[in-house]
């Protein structure tokens, strides 16, 4: 009897287990409950990227992927808005938009049809120390492809009425994007970062555009666009020496020549905050952008500085977010970043708020700043913060457009392996010192401050931390101080 | 050993025997495909389509989860109900808090979005490739567990009805959008948009919500596409493990089928108070996504609409100045195809003037053959296209989800780009006469 009455509980037990086991909700609940724990992340394989250079100084780098059968190539020239005279800002930006409306063999027609029949896509942008050109394509083209770069970048042809065309249509695009407060107020704090210094000619208006002339544009690209003051940066499938070959042979003919290079002094940072004001009326939102110049890339010191924005502004999980945002519900929202320059940084925060709480956004804006000067991060939070700097880089290489820009700009910068062999490492050794050690040494509690909006509701706010008030209208032009008694 | 002993010995090796089946039940590959990339296509036994592809160059997955509903599935006067679904799905489940979804792939360094369009909901991640299990985790709990509830549903409406108020003041022409869609699709299903009006939204129901939820985002009615950098094997027991247990839902109601609209040119016009410059909407209804003819339609397009050098835009911006601006593109939505196109004018006289520029090059495109050089330009720019569809993990776990919803099989890419490829310029005459005929759709659009 003992023996059956055993096993018959045995028999229940292994029953009723069965059917908990095979029960969803019991095998569910717990595993469901909780965020499962991730495994360490593998270790990211860099591309390699090779280079060489071609007898008239043309750097050439190479990184050979076959992942998809595209080619995208990316040339930089040294020839960016701090290359134009000082008297003709806009001149570099102009030069280079134009380049790609005719050369001497080819109209402006003829390029967009030879771009298109290759399956391209060409695109040019234009920063204070560089211009860049991109050009992505199906790799059976790549001798149209440079035939076609080299043409545009040894023998445009400038003609007039493309000059015209191309000023107007970028006339437009700068009153147009004056109609957006994010453009107006960063352009406004860089005139104030800039103020006479070079890179200050990259804030021109759509007003110094008519003072252009064809003779200027060939007079600066004659300086500027030489081989020796370029690099090109090649993705695909192509190996060194075939970029070599290839490239020497559409871009040997390109003639060496000094060029003038900007002052390389770099700006210093504002030691006082000034306040700048632009009015949009009827604006519904406020838009706040407030920074300072820092180190350049190149100083070891900007790795604690880049993970000390990450916790600051670098995504909705930083402190600005959670405090103007989540917490005071001030802001619709609000991010910090980094601009690279090649002789220094800029450091800024932007945010969009409610027009009403404008002085109080800007005082907790610059109270999480403070607080990043005064008191350690917590572990935990730098921990974060890296593990996001770390887990986001490759995103930002993984196609071949995004990989070649990532080269083109670390060799644009001239940032070295510590910005791509040792970044994780550089980014992993950084701790709560070094952070807080590196943010008092900067001016990040003197920043240039700039605000947009509507005047009726914004401008009587000031008053309640600060005595004037620069204001200018949304061409740049001041206007005259606003002083609170 | 006596029979108690044994009794209990294989009661022990049945309970041992199922538990280890419950782990290891296998799930078998239904398809695959290889090159340009190979991808493996599995079943599971709720009905849950499965596509895997291995890309281990660098350490990110991108996970993308897709549900065959879209604006076509809504009833009148319940439109907009798949797109508020859509926000909701980040509004929490039984194990994710609000916005914790957002939250978790923010903190990793990672990326997401979703979309809603006439016919599918996607939602997608790109993330560090050991945050995998993590986004399994999260997107099964929505799957499985959404919080449907009044304060929620409300919240996102009042989102929503924001959101479409900002639509109108920003685009003064989205009306004519939305009508020109309700003339060229003809059904209620596939002419609406897909934000919904103001007035369905602000009548939908905690209970419209619940039922469309239920009905449409489980797991026969979901692929889940997963491309980057994994193991295999682990990976099929994480979505075994997330995913297996939800249970299936029932039949899935058929997709509307559209009727065959008469065979008669529309004209209409509409007044956009707002709108700074006259215009047009034209339009033409074509063969089926699914169909042989769609291939060299596609290659129209390119023709017609493709990039600078396009035969529309040379002729209405570039050479006779017609136009202000000119847009337009094939949309699918099901298993219909629509030609569509919006140009801004200076005035009706060009408005008319521009009409007639692009009837004329349509009667060119039917009557004389196009040159080879050109062919291969427009299928260059296909080509280029269709290749920058899978040239990262995301975009390829997307074109893996979106193609195997419309198809319901794995899509070989090179044997697909193979048929576009192959389009003769007399294949180009064809569907141009066909498609391209008497039964145009044109709206006008006055400013006032």
């Amino acid at each position: 009897m003992k023996t059956r009455s055993c096993t018959k509980t045995m028999a229940h037990f292994l029953l009723a287990s069965l059917i908990i086991l095979a029960s969803p909700l019991f095998s569910q609940e717990r595993f469901r409950r909780t965020p499962p724990v991730p495994e360490p992340l593998s270790r990211l394989m860099l591309p390699e990227v090779q280079s060489t250079s071609l007898y008239n100084g043309l750097t050439i780098w190479v990184i050979q992927e076959n992942k998809v059968p595209l080619v995208s190539i990316r040339v930089i020239v040294y020839a960016g808005e701090s290359a134009s005279p000082d008297s003709l800002p806009g001149l570099a930006t102009l030069a280079a938009n134009t380049l790609s409306r005719g050369t001497s063999d080819l109209s402006s027609a003829q390029i967009e049809e030879i771009i298109e029949s290759v399956g391209g896509s060409l695109s040019t942008s234009i920063q204070c120390d560089h211009a860049l050109f991109s050009l992505t394509f199906l790799e059976e083209y790549l001798d149209q492809a440079l035939s076609l770069l080299s043409s545009m970048l040894i023998e445009p042809a400038f003609l007039k009425r493309e000059i015209d065309s191309t000023r107007t249509l970028m006339y437009y695009d700068l009153v147009e994007k004056s109609q957006t407060a994010d453009f107006l107020a960063k352009r406004q704090m860089h005139r104030l970062l800039f103020d006479n210094h070079t890179y200050a000619k990259s804030t021109y208006n759509e007003d110094v555009l008519k003072y252009l002339t064809q003779r200027d544009l060939v007079q600066f690209f004659l300086n500027m666009y030489r081989p020796n003051n370029a690099h090109i940066v090649l993705t695909g499938n192509i190996d060194l020496q075939t970029a070599y070959a290839k490239v020497g042979r559409f871009f040997g003919r390109w003639q060496r020549s000094e060029t003038e290079t900007a002052s390389l002094i770099p700006p210093e940072p504002m030691t006082k905050t000034r306040v700048c004001f632009i009015d949009l009326p009827e604006a519904t939102d406020a838009t706040i952008t407030l920074g300072n110049v820092i180190i350049p890339p190149t100083d070891p010191d900007i790795f604690p500085l880049i993970v000390m924005n990450q916790v600051l502004g670098g995504t909705p999980n930083s402190r600005l977010f959670m405090n103007l945002r989540e917490s005071k519900g001030y802001a619709y929202n609000v991010f910090s970043n980094i601009e690279f320059y090649k002789n220094c940084s800029v450091f800024f925060v932007q945010a969009k708020v409610k027009p009403e709480v404008v002085e109080s956004s800007i005082q907790e804006i610059l109270n999480e700043i403070r607080l990043l000067t005064r008191t350690k991060i917590p572990s935990p939070e730098i921990e974060q913060a890296k593990s996001y700097l770390i887990g986001n880089f490759p995103l930002q290489i993984e196609t071949v457009d995004d990989l070649t820009l990532r080269v083109a700009q670390h060799k644009a910068f001239d940032l070295g392996d510590e910005h791509w062999k040792n970044y994780y490492e550089n980014i992993m050794l950084i701790t709560s010192d070094n952070v807080l050690e590196t943010a008092r040494e900067i001016s990040l509690k003197t920043p240039a401050v700039v605000v947009v909006g509507d005047s009726s509701i914004i401008l009587n706010q000031f008053g309640r931390f600060i005595k004037e008030v620069d204001i200018f209208n949304k061409k740049g032009i001041f206007l005259g101080t606003y002083k609170f008694d | 050993m006596n029979k108690d002993q044994r009794l209990n010995r294989k009661l022990l090796f049945l309970f041992v025997f199922i538990v280890f089946q419950m782990s290891i039940a296998h799930v078998e590959a239904q398809e695959m495909i290889e090159p340009p990339f190979s991808a493996t296509q599995y079943k599971f036994k709720n009905g849950l389509h499965v596509i895997l592809s291995e890309e281990p160059s660098l350490p990110l997955v991108s996970v993308v989860v897709a549900y065959n509903v879209g604006s076509i599935n809504e009833e009148p006067g319940k439109t907009g109900l798949a797109h508020l679904l859509e926000y909701l799905m980040f509004q929490g489940s039984e194990n994710v808090r609000r916005m914790q979804h957002i939250s978790i792939i923010n903190r990793v360094g990672g990326e997401f979005n979703s979309t809603t369009t006439g016919d599918k909901t996607i939602f997608y991640q790109r993330v560090p490739s050991n945050q995998l299990v993590q986004v399994l985790w999260l997107e099964s709990d929505r799957m499985k567990s959404l919080q449907i509830n009044e304060t929620n549903v409300e919240q996102t409406k009042q989102i929503i009805l924001e959101e479409i108020s900002l639509r109108k003041t920003d685009n003064p022409y989205l009306e004519s959008f939305w009508r020109f869609d309700r003339l060229l699709y003809s059904d209620f299903a596939f002419g609406h948009p897909v934000i919904g009006s103001s007035d369905d939204v602000k009548n939908l129901t905690v209970r419209d919500v619940k039922n469309f939820y239920s009905t449409y985002y489980v797991p026969n009615n979901a692929v889940i596409a997963i491309v980057g950098n994994f193991d295999r094997e682990k990976t099929l027991d994480d979505i075994r493990k997330y995913f297996e247990s939800i249970p299936q839902g029932k039949d899935i109601p058929p997709a509307p089928m559209p009727t065959v609209p008469e065979k008669k040119s529309t004209v209409d016009s509409i007044v956009c108070p707002s709108a700074p410059s006259p215009g047009f909407h034209l339009g033409f209804r074509l063969a089926p996504p699914s169909s042989e003819a769609f291939y060299a339609l596609a290659v129209v397009e390119y023709i017609l609409l493709g990039g600078k050098s396009s035969r529309l835009y040379k002729r209405l911006i570039r050479r006779e100045r017609l136009a202000l601006d000119l847009r337009g593109e094939i949309e699918k939505k099901g298993d219909l195809a629509r030609f569509k196109t919006f140009i801004l004018n200076n005035n009706q006289f060009m408005v008319q003037r521009s009409k007639r520029a692009i009837f004329s090059e349509i009667h060119k495109l039917k009557t004389s053959f196009i040159s080879e050089e050109e062919l291969r330009k427009a299928k260059n720019m296909l080509r280029k296209d269709y290749i920058n569809q899978y040239a990262s993990s995301l975009q390829r776990a997307l074109f893996l989800a979106e193609t195997f919803l419309s198809r319901g099989v794995l899509l070989n890419p090179s044997e697909e780009l193979k048929k576009y490829l192959a389009v003769t310029p007399n294949d180009i005459v064809g569907v141009t006469a066909r498609y391209f005929d008497i039964d145009s759709v044109i709206l006008d659009v006055k400013t006032k």
